[in-house]
């Protein structure tokens, strides 16, 4: 377990001496909210307290970042030579995935501090069993992003700058065709075929089900719990398998 | 003359650098695609007032403004890797590298949005497409004061190693929530108190929103003083990004590093 810590902390620490993204994510955050969400929030009238939903959406946003953002940090660390050397490490190709996971929980956990205790003071009138169930939520949908992260990181060793590029692209859609930033109901049929394939549409309607929103504007939750443990399972699973068998003799650039 | 073409040599490769760089391509194209094709669409279900209209000459100014903004990673990188240490050594003098950026930076924003501005009139009906091609060269010089944001990020972020990105993550998260690109003034004026929302109109993205709004797709007639207005918003950062940049130069022809 120490080498596991020794390994976890070895990769956070350029990330907080100092925590310049976390500390820049929080900002973008209440910027967000505070102006953006709050005026927005003014001209929806489909729903009532838009900028409640449109917090629940950037807290989503932000978990959906770092689980890819975890995705990518291990095809960089293997193009930059520095796989390699995690290989070679006296431990166990489980544990090192065990290392990778836990680090990007930890990751989460810092990220996601203020953005989420923010969400529920503004939301409010909360559980501690529906908190508890959104944080839960959020992680299992965070390790099963960045297990798809994961998972396509095969392109990147053909092409990194190729992964880089259908990664990024991807993400962005997968974000606009799903219900991070506006309920299911309103998106035109043919895009709502579309969001009904994005993992994010079942984890945001989940997370904010568990928050206390009007059940008729989200899909059915039993669905959502489904699919979210799901996709974390699978792509978890492949992801073990990619750098148990995968990634042994990956070229360095 | 003879500096004149090195410095359209140097901003010809900075400008086929930044489209030649596929992931930037794939965020940049997705987001503004996106915007355009599914969020308008989407809110304008959630609204009573049209916008879609409202949200898609915007998104012509969001792609600007990225793309703008790219200026300040191409200068960075430059920086980082030494490349500059290559340009400063051209037979090009330091302000002629300094407008060579700008340029490049402005003629790449402007070349990107013009592309989306084309998608925009296919999705929406324009008022006056000539006004469109007018509205170009101010959106020109808008690009290179963009640009010249970015620059003067770059310049202070060179020795702070991936900053960069985080400084231009918050630039560019507050310089379009403090604009008229997502919501209409009136209610900014009910929301933010009187001083920020002049610093709202004032805000060249808003004035570069509301001329493509009012000019391209309402196809009311140009007021010159508008243009006027955009121009003496965009200039000044020009200025600013230019001496900025030109400042770190001059530190790294004098020390040999930042």
């Amino acid at each position: 377990m120490s080498n596991i810590l020794r390994l976890i902390w070895f990769d956070l620490k350029p990330e907080l001496k100092p925590p310049v993204w976390i500390i820049m994510e929080w900002s973008v955050f209440l910027v967000q909210v505070g102006v953006y969400g709050a005026m927005i929030s003014q001209l929806v009238t489909g729903i009532g307290n838009y900028s409640q939903f449109f917090a629940v959406g950037l807290v989503i946003m932000i978990t959906f970042d770092l689980g890819s953002h975890i995705g990518r940090h291990f095809v960089e660390h293997a193009h930059e030579g520095r796989l390699p050397y995690l290989l070679s490490l006296p431990i166990s190709r489980s544990k090192l995935f065990l290392t990778i996971a836990l680090q990007g929980g930890t990751e989460l956990a810092l990220m996601l501090a203020v953005p989420l205790t923010v969400t529920l003071l503004i939301i409010g009138n909360l559980t501690w069993v529906s908190v508890v169930a959104c944080v839960l939520a959020l992680f299992l949908l965070g390790f099963g992003v960045a297990g798809l992260m994961l998972a396509l990181s095969f392109i990147a060793f053909k092409s990194s700058d190729l992964y880089t590029a259908i990664v990024t692209g991807l993400s962005t859609i997968i974000i606009r065709f799903s219900t991070v930033l506006y309920p299911f109901i309103f998106l035109p049929p043919q895009y709502a075929t579309a969001a009904a394939f994005s993992p994010l549409t079942y984890g945001s309607d989940l997370i904010r089900f568990f928050l206390g929103f009007d059940p008729s504007i989200l899909l059915n939750p039993y669905y959502a719990v489904s699919v979210v443990a799901a996709l974390a399972v699978s792509t978890l699973g492949l992801g073990l398998f990619l750098v148990q068998r995968l990634v042994e003799g990956v070229k360095s650039a | 003359m003879r500096e004149v073409r090195i410095i359209l040599a140097i901003a010809r490769h900075d400008f086929s650098y930044f489209f030649r760089t596929k992931w930037l391509m794939a965020i940049l194209l997705s987001l503004s695609l996106s915007d355009m094709l599914v969020v308008a669409l989407v809110y304008k279900r959630m609204m009573t007032f049209d916008y879609f209209s409202y949200f898609v000459p915007a998104v012509v100014v969001m792609g600007l403004f990225a793309a703008s903004m790219d200026t300040g990673r191409r200068i960075w990188l430059a920086l980082r890797e030494g490349v500059i240490q290559y340009e400063l050594s051209l037979p090009v003098s330091t302000q002629g590298l300094v407008i060579a950026y700008l340029l490049a930076g402005g003629a790449a924003a402007l070349v990107y949005a013009s592309s989306l501005m084309a998608i925009a009139l296919i999705v929406l009906p324009a008022g006056a497409i000539w006004s469109a091609l007018l509205l170009l060269p101010f959106l020109f010089v808008l690009a290179m004061g963009l640009a010249g944001i970015a620059a003067t990020l770059a310049g202070v972020a060179s020795t702070h190693g991936e900053f960069f990105f985080a400084f231009q993550n918050i630039v560019q998260v507050t310089m379009l929530t403090l604009s008229t690109v997502y919501y209409p003034i009136d209610v900014v004026q009910k929301f933010l108190p009187p001083p920020l929302v002049t610093v709202v109109a004032a805000n060249p993205l808003s004035l570069a929103a509301k001329a493509l709004r009012q000019y391209t797709f309402a196809g009311t007639p140009i007021e010159p003083d508008f243009l006027a207005r955009i121009l003496l918003a965009s200039v000044p950062f020009a200025i600013v990004g230019a001496l900025a940049y030109f400042g770190a130069l001059r530190k790294l022809q004098i020390k040999g590093k930042l």
